[in-house]
């Protein structure tokens, strides 16, 4: 018998949805490291993630 | 104390629990020992005046001092007020469990936790200094510079080994259906913006913890010390 390792892996559109967060994360990560009080409210990182994950995106699928 | 892994710890346990427990009273529960408290620890400037505890581990996790909101009876407590005053059992152990993981979790520094309150004795593993007393920016400095901070990065590691969890599927299937708190919130605000919120505190964490590892090991070459304990360039609180 032979066993074999699998794995869960996304498909290409929850890659899609990781690369958009991971470019918010780096833009997050610029202005938290150059202004660190940016980092230190849980409501700012969520105002600013609704803004750069939804708001932003939804807004540019309209437009499109 | 923890910098991250409370914002990460229930993206794990919802994992494990499906639709047994409700995220956003997990969360909450998650943060809320810390919730009242660490303004004071740190301190703040209110025009002329300057807020600080004067002895900031001993009113962070001693007695007197808020301490007790680290222990189990604090989190049993809450969640029993939550499950009768508000009539949600869902809600109530969620929160208790949430409330338990932070309290659990801060027993890994020198300080440590009374999660047995009333007993005052404090269950500590001494693994990562507290410096809390230090002010936010040492403190900063001397957790992403010990095994605290390595603690966040298996919460992380294994955020994203169970990535399916922050995926729009189980948001729609799990979390959305688990607790009516969606659908009511759903009435005003967007599913996509609800889905937002639900991947913050992941978002939040991790971001957080890369930031604050670039500004203390890239911009300011703060030494790292994982040695059990450490950093011991930093005076470490006891109880």
């Amino acid at each position: 018998m032979r066993l074999r390792l699998s794995f869960d892996v996304p498909d290409r559109r929850d890659l899609r949805v990781f690369a958009g967060y991971c470019l918010a994360a780096a833009v997050y990560i610029a202005i938290g490291v150059t202004w660190v009080d940016f980092l230190f409210s849980f409501w700012v990182g969520l105002a600013y993630l609704i803004v750069t994950a939804w708001a932003v995106p939804t807004l540019v699928r309209r437009v499109l | 104390m923890s910098w991250a892994a409370h914002d990460l710890e229930p993206y794990a346990i919802q994992k494990h629990a499906g639709l047994k427990l409700a995220f956003v009273p997990l969360l909450i529960g998650s943060y809320s020992p810390d919730m009242m408290t660490k303004w004071f620890v740190y301190g703040i400037h209110l025009g002329p005046w300057d807020l600080k505890a004067h002895d900031p581990a001993q009113f962070h996790r001693g007695w007197p001092g808020f301490g007790f909101t680290h222990s189990f009876i604090y989190g049993l407590a809450v969640g029993l007020i939550i499950w009768k005053v508000f009539g949600s059992k869902l809600w109530g152990v969620s929160f208790i469990i949430g409330q338990f993981a932070h309290a659990i979790t801060d027993t890994g520094d020198t300080v440590g936790t009374m999660l047995l309150f009333p007993w005052t004795f404090h269950f500590h593993l001494n693994a990562w200094a507290y410096a809390g007393q230090t002010g936010r920016f040492t403190d900063a400095a001397a957790y992403f510079s010990g095994l605290g901070c390595m603690w966040d990065a298996v919460w992380i590691v294994y955020g994203l080994y169970s990535w399916r969890v922050l995926t729009s599927a189980y948001f729609d299937n799990y979390i959305f259906r688990a607790d009516a708190f969606w659908p009511w919130l759903n009435r005003v605000v967007p599913r996509g913006a609800l889905l937002t919120v639900y991947r913050a505190a992941f978002f939040y964490g991790t971001s957080r913890w890369i930031a604050w590892t670039v500004w203390a090991h890239v911009i300011h070459h703060y030494p790292y010390d994982l040695s059990w304990g450490g950093p011991h360039w930093v005076p470490a609180a006891h109880p």
